[in-house]
C-alpha cells in the first residue's frame, strides 16, 4: 500500500489539474455558475428551517443553523459519493487508453466537493456573524470550535473511503449506484440533521433500551459527525427548556442537554478512518479489473 | 534524451471472458451457475527487448495479441504474469484522440493530457504554443474536442505525444490517419526523435511503414513471437505466408 501512495504523490500535479477541471465544468459552464452549487443546499436549508422552526422546534432560536451545521458536512458527504460513483465508469474510456493511478478519479471528485464545502462553511459562518450582528448577545459559536478542523478531517477521510468503496464497486455493478442513493436517502432520516441526538436520548425507545438505542444511534460516524458539528459550534441544545412545542415537555423530557462525548468521537474517528483505509485497500484490489471487466 | 529501453520476460495476458454479460447485480444472481467464464490467454510468453535509440516494429494478424502487448506496456492492463521492465517516459498513442475529454476544448486537453502522461503544469504551459503550432489545428483549438474530425484528433494527439521529452513512443496504428503533408511532418518528427536517441515501438498493418522506420521487426502470431528480424525478411515472410489460409488453426 505504501508503493501505491508514492505513486499517488507522484501523480498530484494531475489530481490538482483534475480537481480544477471539475471545478471549472461546475461553475463555468452554466450561466448561474456557482450559484447552482448554493441554490440546492440554500433551498433545502431554507424549507427544513421554516417547517421545523415554525411547526416542531417552536420555540428553539436559531433552528436554521442547527440544521445547517449538520446539513452542510452531511451534503459534502452524499454529493461526493453520488459524484464519485460515476467517476470511473465515465472514465472507462480513458483509462482503456492512458495510466495513471486509477484512486486519482474518485479522489478528484471527493475533494472538488471538498472545495465546496469549505466554501459553503465560510458562508455559514458568516451567517452566523450576521445573525450576531443583527441580534448580539445570543452569539451562538461556542469555544469549542476549535474542534472543527479535526471534525472536517474525518468528515474528509469518511468520505473519501466510502467513495473509492463506491466507486469500485459500482464499475462492475451499476445497481450499486442506485442502491447507494437509496441509502443516502434513508440515511438523512438517522442522521440528526432536523433534530438532535437529545431527542433521541429522550425517545421512549432509547429510554426503555436503557440507552442502547442512543449507543447504536450514535456509532453511526455520520450521525455522530452531525452531532458533533451541531455541539462544537453552536449552543447547547436544552430540551428541558425549548422541547417541542405543545408537548408536556417536563414530563417527557428526562435528559437534558448532552455536552460533546469523547468516546463517541474518539470511536467516530476510529470508524472514519478505518473506513478510508478499507477503501483504499478494496479500490487498490480491483482497479486494475477496472478496464478488463468480465 | 536519455536513454530508454524495454525489457519484456515471459510476458502472458489472460482475459475473462462471461458469456452471459453480468452487468448487474441481478444478471449476477439469475445466472450465478449458468455463468460462464472463459479464460482468453491474449499473450502466451512473449519476450522481447526495445533497446535504447531502436525502433522495432510488431506486425501480425488481428487478434495476434499486438494491441494488448502496447497496452500492457502503456500500463493500462496488469500482466497475469512474466515481467516488463521500462525505462524512460513512455508517450503512448493508443489510439485516436487518446485520453482526450470530449467535453473539452483542444487546449485544455493539450494540458490535461500533458499532465497526464507525467509533465508538471509549468512544463506544459511552456510547450503548450509548440504543440497547437505544430498540429496545424488554427482556431478550433478553442472548440471542444468532440466537433473534431478523426484527423484533427490524431493529429492534437500526435502533437502532444511528441512534445512531452518521452524517451520511447508506443504507437498503435496512428500515421495513417493524417493527410499526406502532414503525415509526411510525423515521419519527420519521428525520424528528429530517433535522431535525439528515441525509442518505438510500434504496431502497424502497413508495411510501407514498418519498412520506413523500423530498425527491427517483431512477427506476434497467435500471443507468441514467431520470427525476429529485419523489416525486408520479415515482411517477405508475412506477406508470402498469405492471406490467412489457417484462420481456424
Amino acid at each position: 500500500m505504501l508503493g501505491e501512495l508514492k505513486e499517488l504523490w507522484r501523480y498530484r500535479e494531475l489530481l490538482l489539474v483534475m480537481v480544477q477541471r471539475d471545478l471549472k465544468i461546475r461553475y463555468k459552464n452554466s450561466a448561474l455558475g456557482f450559484l447552482w452549487s448554493f441554490l440546492n443546499p440554500l433551498l433545502t436549508v431554507g424549507v427544513m428551517t421554516f417547517v421545523y422552526s415554525n411547526f416542531i422546534f417552536q420555540k428553539q432560536p436559531q433552528m436554521g443553523a442547527y440544521i445547517m451545521a449538520a446539513y452542510l458536512p452531511f451534503m459534502f458527504f452524499q454529493q461526493s459519493i453520488m459524484d464519485s460513483s460515476q467517476s470511473v465508469i465515465a472514465s472507462v474510456s480513458l483509462i482503456k487508453k492512458i495510466y495513471f493511478p486509477r484512486e486519482l478519479l474518485p479522489l478528484a471528485a471527493v475533494l472538488s466537493n471538498f472545495v465546496n464545502f469549505l466554501f459553503a462553511l465560510t458562508i455559514f459562518f458568516g451567517y452566523l456573524l450576521v445573525n450576531y450582528l443583527l441580534n448580539p448577545g445570543s452569539f451562538p459559536i461556542q469555544s469549542t470550535v476549535y474542534l472543527l478542523p479535526m471534525l472536517v478531517l474525518f468528515s474528509l477521510a469518511l468520505t473519501l473511503g466510502g467513495s473509492l468503496i463506491v466507486s469500485a464497486l459500482n464499475t462492475f455493478y451499476e445497481d450499486v449506484k442506485y442502491i447507494v442513493s437509496i441509502l443516502l436517502y434513508l440515511l438523512f432520516f438517522i442522521c440528526p440533521i432536523v433534530y438532535f441526538d437529545e431527542t433521541v436520548a429522550n425517545s421512549k425507545l432509547n429510554l426503555n433500551s436503557e440507552w442502547l438505542a442512543y449507543k447504536i444511534y450514535n456509532l453511526n460516524p455520520i450521525a455522530h459527525l452531525c452531532t458533533a458539528y451541531k455541539k462544537a459550534i453552536l449552543a447547547p441544545y436544552d430540551p428541558k427548556v425549548m422541547g417541542p412545542a405543545g408537548s408536556d415537555s417536563s414530563d417527557i423530557v428526562q435528559v437534558g442537554s448532552i455536552p460533546i462525548s469523547w468516546n463517541y468521537l474518539a470511536a467516530t474517528g476510529f470508524t472514519c478512518f478505518f473506513v478510508l483505509i478499507f477503501g483504499y485497500w478494496l479500490f487498490n484490489r480491483l482497479k486494475w479489473r477496472f478496464v478488463e471487466r468480465p | 534524451m536519455s536513454q530508454g529501453y524495454i525489457k519484456i520476460r515471459d510476458l502472458r495476458k489472460e482475459f475473462l471472458l462471461n458469456t452471459s454479460g453480468a452487468g448487474s447485480i441481478k444478471t449476477m444472481l439469475l445466472w450465478w451457475k449458468r455463468r460462464k467464464l472463459t479464460h482468453v490467454e491474449v499473450l502466451k510468453g512473449v519476450s522481447l527487448e526495445v533497446n535504447p535509440g531502436e525502433c522495432v516494429a510488431v506486425v501480425g494478424k488481428n487478434g495476434a495479441g499486438k494491441s494488448t502487448l502496447l497496452s500492457l506496456l502503456a500500463r493500462v492492463y496488469k500482466p497475469t504474469s512474466g515481467s516488463i521492465e521500462v525505462k524512460g517516459r513512455i508517450a503512448p498513442l493508443l489510439e485516436l484522440g487518446a485520453g482526450f475529454h470530449p467535453d473539452l476544448t483542444g487546449i485544455e486537453n493539450i494540458y490535461f493530457n500533458g499532465v497526464i502522461l507525467g509533465l508538471s503544469r509549468k512544463e506544459m504551459r511552456d510547450r503548450t504554443q509548440a504543440i497547437i503550432d505544430f498540429s496545424e489545428i488554427g482556431d478550433h483549438i478553442n472548440a471542444p474536442t468532440r466537433t473534431y474530425s478523426s484527423g484533427m484528433l490524431a493529429r492534437l494527439g500526435f502533437s502532444v505525444a511528441v512534445h512531452i521529452d518521452a524517451d520511447i513512443l508506443l504507437v498503435d496504428e496512428v500515421l495513417a490517419v493524417g493527410d499526406y503533408d502532414f503525415e509526411r511532418k510525423c515521419y519527420a518528427k519521428i525520424d528528429e526523435f530517433r535522431a535525439n536517441g528515441g525509442t518505438i515501438l510500434f504496431v502497424s498493418h502497413q508495411m510501407d511503414a514498418v519498412r520506413r522506420v523500423a530498425d527491427r521487426c517483431v512477427w506476434l502470431k497467435d500471443g507468441q513471437v514467431h520470427q525476429v528480424g529485419t523489416p525486408d525478411q520479415i515482411i517477405g515472410e508475412y506477406e508470402g505466408h498469405g492471406p490467412a489460409p489457417e484462420l481456424g488453426s
